[in-house]
């Protein structure tokens, strides 16, 4: 008895000890779209440049805006961080936001910030196709150059992609099929239609797919560059190709939420990420990430894989306001015919 | 572990009045502080849950389930799950009693029974997708097995095969464990009874053993169904979009959209099912089990029920499904090993190092957390068990139900029905520590009811009236006699909290937070993305640790056994 009285007391005692220690430090909770390598570095070079410690966790942009919405009444977290700008469109509509302007707001391409501050980019990230080399191969294919091209019955039942429902990757995709496709949504959805047969799966996270593609279990999907090129580093046989019609990039954006319990270091974390600080360790820790910030410039060797590929932005608006609708449609025409 | 399944537990119900009508005050507080937790911490999400479903505005409504339920792909998945269900618990049973029947009935070396008996624990104390994780790499267009070994060509991964592949390896080791006792306890004499009366073995295994089976057999095929059932982390990694089952569904309507009414609706669909086997299990099967104990072990002499060829094949059935546990667990330790697993196979400890640095956080959390559910989930069951099981109060009955409800529920519902009654006041423990602590000990911290009560029936009830009568008070009573009887109990129990907070997931997956994370979920997190290594990793550390505090708990277990005549 007496034992088990002295273990549940040294509980509590470390239990109290782990709550102290994590109160002393300032610290800014924050959501990340980013996967953790990539959010992981950056807020360490922030800690390490300001003090400020990044308590967070990663989320899928789907799954980080539901929280974020769902929290409302009392946020959780002072930020939100990366994500396509499509979900924070949709934050906007929902009220989660606090408008913002870091200092660098104004020297940004329009497309890169929302006019009253409600968001800011720190970085753009395009969609590629990515196709396992061996399987292109195998069925004496070459990496697909349009849309077109993965309608082939080669690729029947061989392509991963995102669940719309979960994944920011899957809505911008979307929206570049109906981009491409000058908007009619009719048209988009029965080409996604014609498209299903060869989906094998539809992945919870956006880079879900990757791993797959990159050991032939699947032959090709369509990623942000970011994922493709980190699967091609990590030894991966893949190639990576963008469609002739062109493709969608997505600014990756920051946000304040409305209510933060630390507004101020909230935006201190803004001021940094936009700023040149932070997008010039892209490059360092091997991020392929466009940065958004104009005085830094990209990576020679992503610079170079972009170079002939036609990429338009998504428009944030245009997404923002009809994301919710066209997921369900989505979800109801497609995942679910 | 998984006592609470052995079905050669019996309730003893009954009990005298008098301790309650004697007023007994240590009584009446705890029966009090326990209908306050289990009212807060189980029926509180349940009315919760079902405020959701069925009230909008404040007026019932019943067109949230029935739009649910007529949703064509709603349906689709609601039976996809019963037939998995189904599928899962036929097959896990029939291997399970393979395996059990191989180890009981032929002449097995011993140490190959310890091999088996240790690689089947794995599944057992490993988070429920690991073999998943196996499964992704060996299976598929590309899969080693698949196309490396056998030369198949564009073989697809996912679907209802591999899902149910990958349950069944990890669910029928809690088949086999619950049938190897029941066939021990059969009396081997009979069998050999028949045999020597002129009836081929095979009419014997016809006509004796396994109708003595039966029961344990129903037993186990529900144990499997419910596990089954629950179970939405396999599918959401197998299944793919053409096999979708309904606790995933429900998963990402609540993740996905955060349309936690509308989870909450998906994931009712699977209350009845579950409610149901259920009682089944508890209230009919488990009670028609046949044990034919007599002068126990004397005359019991080892016993084939086959010829020797075909004790050859079941040994070598069992090697085979033990192999292949085997290699799904080699692989993932080599997955946590080598750079990028299919890619670049050189070794690395880098992962580890991840998972101690980035994943520092999560193992921290999942520690303590663990450590906290362990002692209190533990105490939560012998104290209901003991107080259903010994004591008479008003309510008796309805507190023995009422405490196993959030076990009997798939994961998914009671994480749903947490969420929906703890993310806003008045009782708002969202983010905290607390409502992934409250989860474990009332979900799982009532597998130690079923193991008390069943340890108690075998206790005769004089020892403790002679002290009560002597004066003692019903509290010194449990403290001092009862308390050291029901040791093993509480130390099984403390066994199944703590592997269960370490890996479970489909439930605490919802109550997550910035503040608190989990191991599991990370896991899930990795896999999800291209992180296979540190996923490897991860799992591995769960296993050891596990292991770990089992051998901890069992040497703890002994010190308590040795001194007193408890058993």
């Amino acid at each position: 008895m007496k034992r088990r009285n002295a273990l549940v007391f040294f509980l509590t005692l470390t239990f109290l000890a782990i709550g102290l220690m994590s109160a002393v430090a300032q610290t800014v909770n924050v959501y990340s779209i980013w996967p953790e390598n990539w959010a992981r570095p950056m807020f360490e070079e922030f800690e390490k440049a300001t003090g400020i410690k990044v308590n967070f966790v990663r989320f899928s942009s789907g799954e980080a805006l539901a929280r974020v919405i769902a929290e409302k009444g009392n946020p959780r977290i002072d930020v939100l961080f990366g994500g396509p700008v499509e979900t924070f469109a949709a934050g906007i509509a929902e009220g989660v936001f606090e408008p913002y302007k870091p200092p660098v707001f104004d020297k940004l391409e329009p497309r890169f910030r929302q006019k009253d501050g409600y968001w800011v980019a720190i970085a753009d990230d395009p969609l590629c196709f990515m196709t396992n080399n061996q399987f292109l191969k195998e069925n004496k294919l070459q990496p697909p150059s349009s849309w077109e091209d993965l309608l082939n019955p080669a690729y029947k039942n061989m392509i991963q992609m995102a669940d719309a429902r979960t994944s920011g990757t899957a809505v911008t995709r979307i929206f570049s099929i109906l981009e491409v496709n000058g908007r009619n949504e009719d048209k988009a959805f029965a080409y996604m239609k014609k498209l299903r047969p060869n989906v094998q799966l539809y992945t919870k996270s956006g880079g879900g797919g990757t791993l797959p593609v990159g050991l032939g279990q699947a032959g090709a999907g369509i990623f942000f560059i970011v994922d493709a090129l980190d699967t091609k580093a990590k030894g991966y046989d893949v190639a990576i190709s963008f469609p002739r019609e062109g493709i969608g990039s997505a600014a990756e954006a920051i946000a304040l939420i409305k209510g933060a319990k630390n507004p101020g270091l909230g935006k201190k974390l803004i001021d940094w990420a936009t700023s040149a600080e932070m997008q010039k360790y892209f490059a360092k820790y091997k991020i392929n990430f466009l940065p958004a910030n104009p005085d830094v410039t990209p990576e020679a060797s992503l610079a170079a894989v972009l170079k002939n590929a036609k990429l338009f932005p998504i428009d944030a608006d245009y997404a923002g306001a009809n994301r919710e609708r066209i997921v369900n449609r989505w979800v109801a025409e497609i995942l679910n015919p | 572990m998984f006592m609470h399944d052995d079905p050669l537990l019996n309730l003893r119900r009954g009990g005298g009045g008098r301790a309650w009508i004697r007023k007994d005050p240590a009584l009446t507080a705890s029966v009090s502080i326990l209908w306050a937790l289990i009212g807060l911490f189980i029926l509180f999400p349940l009315v919760s849950l079902l405020a959701g479903v069925f009230f909008v505005k404040g007026r019932f409504t019943v067109e949230n389930l029935l739009e649910i339920l007529s949703t064509r792909h709603q349906l689709i998945a609601f039976w996809n799950s019963l037939w998995l269900a189904f599928l899962v618990g036929t097959i896990g049973t029939i291997l399970g009693f393979l395996f059990a029947f191989t180890a009981c009935r032929t002449r097995v070396p011993s140490w190959l029974v310890s091999v088996i008996d240790g690689v089947v624990l794995l599944p057992l104390i490993s988070p429920p997708f690991t073999t998943a994780i196996g499964m992704i790499f060996s299976f598929g267009a590309r899969g080693l097995i698949t196309y490396h070994v056998l030369g198949i060509k564009g073989a697809t991964v996912y679907g209802l095969w591999s899902t149910l592949f990958s349950e069944v390896l990890t669910y029928f080791p809690i088949a086999y464990l619950a049938l190897k006792p029941m066939l021990n306890g059969i009396d081997s004499n009979i069998e050999r009874m028949a045999l020597s009366l002129g009836a081929g073995r095979l009419r014997v295994f016809r006509t004796v053993t396994l109708p003595l089976c039966i029961p344990g057999l129903a037993n186990s095929f529900l144990l499997l169904f419910a596990a089954s059932l629950a179970d939405f982390a396999t599918p959401l990694i197998l299944a793919g979009n053409a096999f979708p089952v309904l606790p995933t569904q429900a998963y990402l309507q609540i993740t996905g959209m955060f349309d936690i009414r509308g989870g909450a609706v998906i994931s009712f669909a699977l209350l009845v099912p579950s409610l149901l086997v259920f009682f089944l299990q508890r209230y009919w099967v488990s009670r028609r089990v046949y044990v034919t104990i007599t002068g126990k072990g004397a005359g019991q002499l080892a016993f084939d029920s086959v010829s020797a060829p075909v004790a050859w094949l079941l040994g070598a059935l069992c090697l085979f499904v033990t192999f292949t546990i085997f290699y799904l667990y080699a692989l993932l330790l080599f997955g946590s090993m080598v750079k990028a697993l299919g890619a670049n196979n050189a070794f690395t400890l880098n992962h580890y190092k991840v998972i101690f640095t980035e994943g520092a956080k999560a193992i921290r959390d999942t520690l303590i957390i663990a450590a906290f559910s362990m002692p209190l989930g533990g105490l939560y069951g012998v104290l209901v068990g003991y107080l259903t099981a010994k004591k008479s109060f008003p309510g008796r009955l309805s507190m023995e139900i009422a405490s196993m409800l959030n076990y009997a529920l798939p994961g998914t519902i009671v994480g749903i029905a947490y969420l929906m009654a703890f993310n806003a006041p008045p009782i708002e423990l969202a983010g905290t520590a607390l409502i992934i602590v409250a989860l474990y000990v009332f979900r799982y911290g009532a597998t130690g009811i079923r193991t008390t009560v069943a340890t108690l029936s075998q206790i005769d009830r004089s020892i403790e009236e002679a002290s009560e009568s002597l004066g003692a008070s019903s509290s010194f009573t449990f403290r001092k006699i009862t308390m050291p009887l029901i040791a093993p109990a509480f130390f099984s129990s403390l066994s199944v909290v703590f592997i269960r907070s370490m890996t479970a997931i489909s439930a605490t997956i919802f109550l997550v937070s910035i503040n608190w994370t989990l191991i599991t979920v990370r896991i899930l997190e990795n896999i999800t993305e291209l992180s296979l290594g540190p996923a490897a990793a991860f799992s591995v550390f769960i296993v050891v640790v596990v292991f770990a505090v089992m051998g901890v708990i069992n040497a703890a277990m002994r010190r308590f056994k040795s001194p007193g005549a408890a058993r």
